[in-house]
């Protein structure tokens, strides 16, 4: 065999095992997905979504977990979407290269990391103790907001990059201040990454269970919440309660809960998606 | 700054990158209303020098300049002169076309919106205007609303030149406006550059020797941060004095 016979024979290989590889993680995913929609598909109707949670399975229903999600999910954005922004604007285009900006830069790397109950810890302490806030709704959308925090200021800092110095120089020797530079042309060239950045924050946010069962959010509340100071619930917890009792017809009850929170998700990642792409048709450099 | 006084000048300039010595102890002194072209090698410092006139160096990090630009006789680089006003002055365009992903008649209409006037009226008369001079406007009057990277290159680059003149400024610096671009396209933007020296002082940076030939009337050689020779653009073109721009002028080197 030659040289470039082992070569081909190399990459042939490679090719194959890539192949096998990326079928692994779709085949688990799929058999997950076909598993969980088998069970509970037959048990999603219009009682399910608009009944409150109940001691029998057959009656139970998600009406406050979802509308505690939609709540969560709301407030989140209203708390994190101008911190994070404006944190991200800042460090790009304010920031200088100094010490404590390193230190802030590292750190909010390192944010990204930290697993998401330590969140709900600081949480606890924070908005559930020290701000008097109780269990509810603010206190759990203020804990999600410190968890995606990092993730959409690096992704607002990733977009207002990607924005040409060709732009912005444009727009300085027209005389524009820095702000009207980054207001009029930064900000709205960016705007597409940016969004899918927090949707896909605001995704990982509508998954989480752990942070706001340490802040005291219950599985069973009575009421749908009216006002950020209520008690909730979210589908996440009311997924766990239900996947941790002995009953089968609870694991059915759960299969369609998740079934919800996936269609969610899938929603908010196709919004993400279609954001992007028509914002990659508009801006052409 | 009145428009009238819009000579330009250069008094023991000295310019930094750091520890580089960008510019060495240069002094020249440019005519209104003509075009004095800036000519040298890569690196030389002319784009620098450029961009002095406008303070568009002040966003690099480590840059700072010694001695005195003057336009219209006063100080650009004291402190109280406002950078914002000074650019309203001194328009520029860049070497390539760098129109913003907004519509055409944005694109014209910005450097007015920026200063705070929103009357319609106002405003399409000076993209009207605007465009008209930059030897544009026949050419998307019918599709101002459209984007403005639709355009063709050299139609970009007109584009931008249209920008500039909009905020009406005295001056004009122009860092080889025409080397990204086709033939025709460069025909017509000197074409413009000969019109608008009527009205404007232009300071245009370019490699192109044949190109400041046509366009300019004074020419300033530049070599390695050095101002080396200055003359009329013919007395330079036939009977350069140093032996470097003798060189550089016949295409020896650079």
């Amino acid at each position: 065999m030659t040289n470039s016979d082992i070569n081909r024979l190399k990459d042939k290989a490679f090719q194959v095992f890539g192949i096998f590889c990326t079928f692994i993680g779709l085949v688990v995913l799929a058999v997950f997905l076909i598993d969980i929609i088998v069970e509970g598909i037959t048990r999603i109707d219009w009682d399910f979504l608009t009944n409150l949670p109940s001691r029998r399975a057959s009656r139970a229903g998600i009406l406050t977990a979802w509308v505690g999600t939609l709540w969560i999910l709301v407030l989140t954005t209203l708390i994190a979407f101008p911190l994070g922004v404006a944190a991200g604007v800042y460090l790009e285009e304010y920031g200088r290269k100094n010490r404590l900006n390193n230190f802030i830069e590292i750190n909010i790397a390192n944010l990204a990391g930290v697993p998401s109950i330590i969140y709900g810890l600081l949480g606890l302490e924070i908005f559930v103790r020290q701000m008097n806030l109780g269990g509810s709704l603010l206190a759990g959308a203020l804990t999600l907001s410190l968890l995606i925090l990092p993730i959409i200021i690096v992704t607002t800092r990733e977009a207002v990059k990607a924005v040409p110095r060709s732009v912005r120089d444009g727009s300085y020797a027209l005389g524009a201040s820095k702000w009207q530079t980054i207001w009029n042309q930064v900000l709205p060239a960016s705007f597409g990454g940016i969004l899918t950045g927090i949707i896909l924050a605001l995704s990982r946010a509508v998954g989480e269970a752990a942070p706001l069962i340490v802040i005291g959010a219950l599985a069973y509340v009575p009421f749908t919440p009216s006002s950020p100071f209520d008690e909730f619930t979210v589908l996440p917890i009311q997924i766990f309660n239900w996947t941790s009792r002995p009953q089968e017809e609870f694991l059915t009850n759960a299969a369609a809960a998740i079934i919800v929170l996936l269609v969610i998700t899938f929603l908010l990642n196709g919004i993400a998606v279609y954001l992007r792409n028509r914002q990659q048709k508009k801006v052409k450099w | 700054m009145s428009k009238t006084a819009s000579k330009l000048e250069a008094i023991d300039l000295n310019a930094y990158y750091g520890d580089f010595h960008a510019l060495k102890n240069i002094n020249i002194d440019m005519e209104e209303k003509a075009v004095t072209a800036f000519i040298g090698p890569s690196g030389c410092g002319k784009s620098t020098f450029l961009r002095t006139f406008n303070r568009m160096n002040d966003y690099i990090e480590g840059f700072r300049v010694e001695g005195q630009i003057l336009i219209g006789g006063q100080d650009i680089y004291q402190k109280n002169v406002r950078v914002d006003e000074l650019r309203k002055e001194v328009g520029m365009v860049f070497q390539k076309p760098n129109p913003f992903p907004k519509s055409i008649y944005e694109n014209v209409v910005y450097g007015l919106k920026i200063q705070g006037i929103k009357k319609k009226s106002v405003l399409e008369e000076a993209a009207e205007t605007s465009l008209k001079r930059a030897a544009l406007w026949d050419e998307v009057k019918d599709k101002l609303h459209k984007s403005a990277l639709a355009l063709s290159g050299g139609q970009q680059q007109r584009l931008c030149i249209a920008r500039a003149l909009a905020i009406s400024p005295s001056v004009l610096l122009m860092d080889e406006p025409a080397s990204a671009l086709d033939p025709i396209s460069t025909a017509k933007v000197e074409e413009l550059i000969y019109e608008l020296k009527n009205d404007y002082t232009i300071v245009i940076v370019t490699h192109n020797m044949q190109q400041a030939g046509r366009v300019s009337d004074s020419t300033a050689f530049f070599y390695m941060g050095e101002l080396v020779e200055y003359a009329k653009t013919k007395t330079m073109f036939t009977s350069p004095k140093d032996n470097r721009t003798q060189n550089y002028i016949t295409g020896r080197f650079g």
